[in-house]
């Protein structure tokens, strides 16, 4: 038994769990920044994704490391490559997260009306719920639970739509046309931040089955092997 | 319809896929070389190996990997009756060679090892010339004719003609490990067999020197069909087409070998079948 070996991928899974509650910790700062209009937590947010890219320079060091001193194989060798693709899926999220922060000091003074700003807490509830599920799954080893990440993304893609649709209805007014497209593209963020939740539910299907497989694919409605 | 109007996207293959399009033969297109059914072998009242069931295919490199004692080494020496040579040794089931059952009634022992030769652990060179190494065995077989050409080609084969043209009357101990081993596989190819055994051919090697083993492998798969015993994992992973697993199944004060998972390389070291092999391949357990 190599017990420092098994040690090392013990490490390397917290860091990439230590990651994801980054990853939750930026959204909610995000979210409550565009909600609140609170250009201060928006700085933080941004600010620390610092800590995120810390996390994530961390377990790419650490896997070459691995790589290179201790040739995972079988299991041990999927589950690796499962956490740099999953490291690389939350360090894009955090980057969403950064993106909306920015928009959130952007945005004019206007009243889109409650609507607006309750899509958005759907939309963002809807994505920690997708990160929290990602995360359970993978440390849980649940395959049910990562393939249902699915249906919850195609809700978050639905609200996306909505979104643009009541960007649209916004009317005639400047100020609220520059609202809207800003809000085209925070809505855009989430639903991204969404597909890579489904991403790293694809992940760990990975780890669990030996199998690459998409669980959706837009040139193939129905789930496939590739 | 306009000129400008795109054309409707047909290839419907993405890239992922037409990279997992490995260029692998099907097992359904693979020549079975040796299919060996339900094989055991004896010493005495213990049984070293029972219930072996595989086939090995032609033109590749098959790895036999697994603990000490797990009965690998045993399991080829059957391949070309080398265990004939242990008085106690008793081999049951069948190894079907191109279809002939090796252990049949007149099927000459010194015939199978002529087509089915055996490289060992530790380089044994005669303590003869370079030369006379290599001729040896062509010799003793009466295939006198054009004997220079026949070592040089083996020679070439193995790797190994360049550094030796020069000195073929000099003392084959006389060579460094890594060529005392690649001399051994000269002599075993002077002889035009269809299949090499490689029983840990490296682990008496340092590190270039195995690497030059490993190398000249591939070379002699376009040729030959090797099958190899190895105690390196990384060694399995890295020149074997095909891997098989073996364990030793503990018992009431027995302990026999059997072969536990039989598959692709690239499938044992990824997704292994068996737990045992999992265990095994990731250093959890021999």
């Amino acid at each position: 038994m190599r017990a420092s070996f098994q040690e090392e991928l013990n490490l390397l899974e917290a860091t990439l769990q230590e990651e994801g509650a980054f990853v939750l910790r930026a959204l909610r700062g995000a979210l409550n920044a565009l909600e609140q209009r609170d250009a201060e937590l928006a700085d933080e947010v941004i600010a620390f994704d610092d800590d995120v890219d810390d996390r994530y320079l961390r377990l790419e060091e650490g896997i070459q490391t691995l790589f290179a001193r201790q040739t995972p194989v079988a299991g041990d060798l999927r589950l690796v490559l499962a956490l740099l693709h999953m490291n690389l899926h939350l360090e894009r999220m955090a980057d969403y997260c950064v993106t909306i922060a920015k928009l959130a000091k952007l945005v004019p003074e206007v009243d889109p009306g409650p609507r607006f700003v309750e899509g958005f807490e759907e939309m963002g509830s809807r994505c920690e719920e997708m990160i929290r599920v990602a995360l359970d799954s993978f440390r849980d080893r649940d395959l049910a639970a990562a393939e249902s990440l699915v249906d919850l993304d195609e809700l978050i893609d639905r609200a996306n739509r909505r979104v643009v649709k009541r960007v649209l209805e916004l009317g005639e007014d400047p100020a609220l046309r520059e609202y809207g497209i800003w809000m085209v593209i925070v809505s855009r963020a989430l639903e991204r931040i969404g597909d890579h939740a489904v991403d790293i539910g694809e992940q760990t299907s990975y780890l669990l089955t030996g199998q690459f497989r998409e669980f959706t694919d837009a040139s193939h409605p129905q789930p496939r092997e590739v | 319809m306009s000129s400008t109007q795109r054309d409707t996207i047909s290839v419907d293959v993405a890239p992922v896929e037409i990279a997992q399009r490995r260029n692998v033969t099907a097992p359904e297109q693979l020549d079975a070389v040796f299919d060996v059914r339900d094989l055991g072998v004896h010493y005495g009242a213990s049984t070293a190996v029972s219930g072996v069931n595989l086939e090995i295919y032609r033109n590749l490199i098959t790895a036999m990997i697994g603990p000490s004692g797990c009965g690998k080494s045993t399991f080829i020496r059957c391949l070309n009756r080398m265990n004939d040579l242990v008085p106690s040794a008793r081999v049951t089931g069948q190894v079907l060679y191109h279809g002939q059952d090796l252990y049949g009634s007149g099927v000459d022992p010194v015939e199978v090892r002529r087509r089915i030769g055996m490289v060992f652990q530790r380089p044994n060179p005669f303590p003869k010339s370079i030369y006379d190494n290599v001729a040896w065995g062509p010799r003793v077989l009466g295939m006198r004719k054009g004997l220079d050409e026949r070592v040089e080609k083996a020679l070439r084969g193995a790797a190994l003609w360049d550094e030796v043209k020069d000195r073929l009357k000099k003392s084959g101990l006389s060579l460094s490990g890594g060529q005392q081993q690649r001399l051994c596989i000269a002599r075993a190819i002077a002889v035009e067999p269809d299949v090499l055994l490689l029983d840990e051919p490296a682990s008496a090697l340092d590190p270039l020197a195995t690497a030059s083993i490993e190398e000249l492998m591939h070379e002699l798969k376009r040729d030959y069909t090797l099958v190899i015993v190895t105690h390196n994992m990384q060694q399995a992973a890295r020149v074997a087409d095909m891997t098989a697993f073996f364990s030793l199944e503990v018992g009431d004060g027995t302990r026999t070998g059997v072969l536990v998972e039989y598959g692709p390389t690239d499938k044992v070291f990824t997704n292994p079948t068996d737990k045992r092999t999992e265990d095994y391949v990731t250093g959890r357990f021999g």
